[in-house]
Parts: structure tokens; C-alpha cells; sequence
């Protein structure tokens, strides 16, 4: 049961008349730093706030065992994780990764200069991707910067060290995949 | 190497200050309180207990009431067999004649048809015919020879002496003994003209 007071939404509980959970306290807190999450995976405005969304519709849904949950954070990061996964499953990544890119290139350089730097940042995407799984998703999240390594560890599901380690590998494999492709040019 | 590193760079930096569009909070809340709008509110158990309880009395109700709607339209049903106007159109007297002639006990009240419903009063020839309808069939009575059957039978059985004779071993073998004596005599008869 949900209602709206003073401009906040509370989940009740219909045995219990206690505020179990104040979802607009848990949105404005975490809605952000979930986008950056989905949107690393995904690459589009438009599909990251979709899943967003997503998130928060099953949290309510769940809002019963919200109270036994100990980390809020890691457990919404976890949720808008896999979402995101599936979601991306669903869709043509390429075309996202291309819009993405051309968001990235500066308005101000020359048109010549602005389709090699296009280029050069869809390349670098598509190293990304082609790395191992493992690797590939912990460079994800550390590249939003908002996790640390134990809460990447737990939304992986590896230990801290096995995240340091795949976390080094992957960039020492990305770094010398670009290398190898610039040196085939 | 540089050029590399910088474009790696520059793909974190777009994945780590990605922003979403103004009015995300908004957005997600409004689609929030839509679909708790549309689910059901929990009910508690007693709810459901009771619910339930209510379908099986439901249930048994329905039950209950077809099956004394079955039986009536059975009761009807036998009722309908008898086309009581066609039974009737000799009149009353007809009926009580076809009645008195048959080597059947006295017809049974009506009542004894159906005891257990109040069914109006069965007429006699419903009655009478009611009964026929019930009771036991038997195998038809031996009928007498048709004028054609007879006449086939004489002719398959002709009765002829010499035919009936012949069924009779020793009669056959007289027959028998005295056609060689007569064929013997024959031939002796036709040996002497020969020579």
C-alpha cells in the first residue's frame, strides 16, 4: 500500500500500520548513482533510466523484506546490475556504443578531427566488450568510480582480491589490444 | 600508446559523469505510485479462508440444485412418454374396455407412479399404458402356418411311398435284392435270344 505525504511516498505494510520504507528518500539517494551503473552497461540515456525504473517497480514489489536487507546500496547496485545485463541482452548494443562516442567528441574540434576521435572511443568500446566477462564487468564498475573494490566484489560475486586481479588484467589487455590495433594501422 | 590511454580515459570519464535527463527521481516515482495504484492491496488470510469457505458452499449449492434438476426432469420426462391427448381421444369408456380386457391386475393409483412428488392425478389409460410401458418384456407366442407356408412345406415334403421307403434300411435292401434279381432274369432272358 502506497501513499504520498508531504511530497514523500511510504510503502505500508497492511497487517502492520508502520511505515516500512520511504521510497523517495531511497530514489533520491540512489536513483543517480544506479544510472551511472546500468548506463555503463548499456550506453543510452534513454534505456538506462528505463531499467532504473525497472529497479525501483521491483523494490516496491519487495518491499516486504526490504527491513532484513543490510546493505541498501549494494543490494540496489546488484539489482540494477543484472537488469541491466538482461537488458542488454535484448538489444543491439553497437548502435548505442556508436551514439555514445559521438557524444563523447567535442563539438568545438573539425569535423576530420571529430570522426577519428569517434572512432578511435567506438574502438576502445569494442575492446571493451570483447574481453573476458569477468574482466569486461569489473572494468565497468570501476570505471563509474562510485564503488569501491568490496562493494564491487560483493555485486560480482568474487572476492576483493580476485576483483584487483581481473581488474589489473583487464586493463593491461585492453591497453595492449588499442596498442596492437594502432600498430596494424 | 598515448593516443590510447587518452581515449581510454576519455571512456571512463563519459561512463562516470553519464547523467540522467532532469526529473529522473520524478519520473520513477510517479511510475511507482501508478503500479502500487494498480495492485491488488494484500488481503489478510482470514480473507482467503473465508473466500474459500464461500466457494465450496458455492459449490455444493450448485450441486446440489442440479442434481434436484436432474430428478425433476426425469419425473417430467416419463410423464412426457405418454401423449395423453392421442391416449384419450376414444373417450374415456374406450380406455376403461382396453383396460378390463387385458389379463393385468387392477390398475395402480396414480400415485404409486411417482409417491414422492406432488404430481397431479394420472387418468387410467395413462395409467394402464404406463404400466405396459414398464413391464417385463417376453418372447411373441407361436403363431399359426400362413396360408403360403403350409403350401411351401407340401411341396419340400412330398410324401412319396417309394421315397419314404428308401429311408428304411430294410426295406431299401428288399428293393435292392429284388431290382438284381429282375436285372439277373434280364440277362439270362436276353443270353438265351442271343443264341
Amino acid at each position: 500500500m502506497a501513499s504520498v505525504e508531504g511530497g514523500s511516498l511510504v510503502l505500508f505494510s497492511t497487517e502492520v500500520a508502520q511505515p516500512e520504507v520511504d521510497v523517495t528518500a531511497l530514489v533520491e539517494t540512489y536513483s543517480r548513482l544506479l544510472f551511472r551503473v546500468v548506463h555503463s552497461v548499456l550506453r543510452s540515456q534513454a534505456e538506462a533510466e528505463d531499467v532504473v525504473q525497472d529497479v525501483f517497480v521491483r523494490v516496491i514489489e519487495r518491499h516486504r523484506s526490504l527491513q532484513s536487507i543490510r546493505d541498501m546500496r549494494v543490494w540496489l547496485v546488484r539489482i540494477a546490475w543484472n537488469l541491466a545485463l538482461d537488458r542488454r541482452r535484448r538489444i543491439w548494443p553497437m548502435q548505442m556504443d556508436e551514439s555514445f562516442a559521438e557524444s563523447l567528441v567535442a563539438n568545438t574540434a573539425p569535423a576530420d578531427e571529430r570522426l577519428v576521435e569517434a572512432q578511435r572511443i567506438k574502438a576502445v568500446l569494442r575492446e571493451m566488450e570483447r574481453l573476458p566477462k569477468s574482466e569486461r564487468h569489473v572494468l565497468l564498475l570501476s570505471a563509474i568510480e562510485d564503488l569501491g573494490t568490496a562493494e564491487m566484489a560483493k555485486v560480482v560475486g568474487r572476492s576483493e582480491s580476485a576483483v584487483r586481479a581481473l581488474l589489473f588484467r583487464a586493463r593491461t589487455r585492453l591497453r595492449e589490444r588499442l596498442e596492437a590495433r594502432g600498430g596494424e594501422r | 600508446m598515448i593516443n590510447s590511454e587518452e581515449t581510454i580515459g576519455k571512456v571512463f570519464a563519459g561512463l562516470r559523469d553519464a547523467e540522467a535527463s532532469p526529473g529522473l527521481e520524478r519520473r520513477i516515482l510517479a511510475a511507482i505510485e501508478e503500479r502500487t495504484s494498480q495492485r491488488p492491496a494484500a488481503s489478510p488470510r482470514w480473507v482467503w479462508s473465508v473466500a474459500l469457505a464461500c466457494m465450496i458452499a458455492a459449490c455444493l449449492f450448485l450441486a446440489i440444485t442440479t442434481l434436484r434438476r436432474h430428478g425433476q426432469t426425469t419425473t417430467q420426462a416419463q410423464h412426457s412418454t405418454v401423449p395423453t391427448d392421442t391416449l384419450s381421444a376414444d373417450g374415456p369408456e374406450k380406455d376403461t374396455q382396453v383396460a378390463s380386457l387385458l389379463p393385468h391386475e387392477p390398475i395402480a393409483p396414480a400415485r404409486t407412479i411417482a409417491p414422492a412428488r406432488e404430481t397431479p392425478a394420472v387418468s387410467a389409460a395413462d395409467a394402464l399404458l404406463l404400466r405396459e410401458m414398464r413391464a417385463p418384456s417376453h418372447p411373441a407366442p407361436e403363431a399359426p402356418l400362413t396360408k403360403e407356408e403350409q403350401l411351401l412345406l407340401r411341396a419340400v415334403h412330398t410324401g412319396d411311398p417309394q421315397v419314404m421307403a428308401m429311408l428304411d434300411p430294410e426295406e431299401r435292401a428288399r428293393q435292392e435284392a429284388a431290382s438284381e434279381a429282375e436285372f439277373q432274369k434280364f440277362i439270362e432272358q436276353s443270353g438265351g435270344d442271343n443264341e
